[in-house]
């Protein structure tokens, strides 16, 4: 008899702390789950949004790239809609033109979205440095020679 | 309890050579994943040398996602009534605190690689919150695990926690599929199964999961012994608690309470 309550004791509070975890989940990812809106999305929603602070996504338009003082300012599209970013801040080091980049602001004056953070967002393919166009990246690979074995130890 | 142990003579995973065997393979395999992830795998043209974090990051997920695999096998062939014996449950708890470790040590170098890339130690998108709640998740099963009881009372009540944290995998592994992430979508088990990877890297990407994946053995082999180790312990101090009641004197106050 005591044994059987205490199982259903112990069953019950496994399951309640389950629900407490989905619930808890649910919560924190559902404000996350879309962690950025696409360019489209967000010129799309310009008009009834209010000022809430969210993150955009795209790449940034090559040539667009003007350092003022405060920060950086380009434009950023999806290929279909394009928008202007004033940032204020230092942007990431891997920050160039056509990276891959999600925003973290809101819609300013101007139609444009100013933001105060750039996260780069890059992909899940990987591959040596293409060395006749040694165009890709400069930062990283400006001493590629050296990449091998010099600057190695992560 | 104690018949279970007897019956099957197991209060070790394998013979003591075969341990050290499999510990020198994955030092070997290890050496060869510095060798290859450090100076033969070209650095990344867009991330350059910061992506050879990869070759740890990668396997370290690979290895929590085994270790909890394991755990929840184990956990499900303890609670079966045919297959019910206490080596599942010591396999499931040595396994589990491995996979806590190595999903820590995922946590920690995909944080030392978005800083440099992402621009950002953290963020809160759905793979990394996912990956925050294994971990704790986890660390629960843990401390369930210390709460003092019957073995088997243990292992049964451990057993259904290890089944339900295991839910969590899956939703990790998918978490880049299902929902927009900062994070990116896996190169090797993604859903087109396309590898995304050049020759040498994918290599060094192998050596990793390799040898990380020797290192999980051995460990576990060792952990499982210890944890014989403790059983044994504590049975002998119980009984010399008992012996020492049975004389009629006051127990020390090193054994109260022990096996309570």
């Amino acid at each position: 008899m005591t044994t059987a309550k205490r199982r259903a004791i112990i069953a019950l509070s496994l399951c309640g702390a389950a629900v407490i975890a989905i619930i808890v989940l649910t919560v924190v990812l559902s404000s996350n789950v879309v962690y950025f809106r696409t360019v489209s999305e967000a010129v799309a929603e310009r008009a009834t949004d209010a000022g809430s602070r969210f993150r955009i996504a795209g790449e940034v338009v090559p040539g667009s790239v003007v350092e003022t003082g405060r920060g950086v300012e380009f434009e950023i599209t999806d290929g279909k809609k394009t928008a202007r970013v004033v940032h204020v801040g230092d942007p990431p080091s891997l920050f160039e033109d056509g990276a891959p980049v999600v925003c973290e602001g809101r819609w300013g004056p101007k139609a444009a979205f100013a933001s105060d953070r750039i996260m780069i967002r890059h992909g899940n393919e990987y591959e040596a440095p293409d060395v006749d166009s040694g165009s890709a990246a400069p930062g990283p690979l400006a001493d590629r020679s050296a990449g091998a074995g010099g600057a190695g130890a992560p | 309890m104690i018949d279970g142990r007897s019956a099957l003579r197991s209060d070790r995973l394998m013979a003591p050579v075969a341990r050290r065997v499999v510990g020198g393979l994955s030092v070997v395999a290890l050496v060869a994943l510095v060798v290859v992830g450090l100076f033969v795998a070209p650095p990344d043209a867009f991330q350059g040398d910061a992506q050879r974090l990869m070759y740890l990051h990668v396997p370290a997920a690979w290895l929590a996602y085994l270790a909890f695999g394991v755990t929840a096998v184990c956990s499900a062939l303890y609670l079966w009534g045919r297959t019910r014996s206490l080596v599942w449950d010591r396999i499931a708890g040595a396994s589990a605190e491995l996979g806590v470790v190595f999903t820590g040590l995922t946590l920690l170098l995909g944080s030392l690689w978005g800083r440099p890339i992402w621009g950002v130690w953290w963020a809160w998108d759905a793979r990394l919150v996912t990956t925050a709640v294994l971990f704790f998740l986890y660390l629960g099963y843990l401390a369930l695990r210390r709460i003092p009881a019957a073995l088997d009372v243990r292992a049964k009540r451990c057993g259904v926690a290890a089944l339900i944290a295991f839910v969590d995998v899956p939703i990790v592994h998918f978490s880049v599929t299902w929902w927009r992430t900062l994070h990116q979508e896996a190169t090797v088990f993604n859903p087109d199964l396309d590898v995304q990877i050049e020759g040498t890297m994918a290599l060094a990407l192998w050596l990793g999961v390799l040898s990380f994946t020797l290192l999980y053995v051995y460990l576990l082999d060792l952990r499982y012994r210890l944890e014989v180790l403790d059983e044994d312990r504590d049975e002998r101090d119980l009984e010399a608690a008992i012996a020492e009641r049975a004389q009629g004197g006051v127990p020390s106050a090193g054994t109260v309470g022990v096996g309570s």
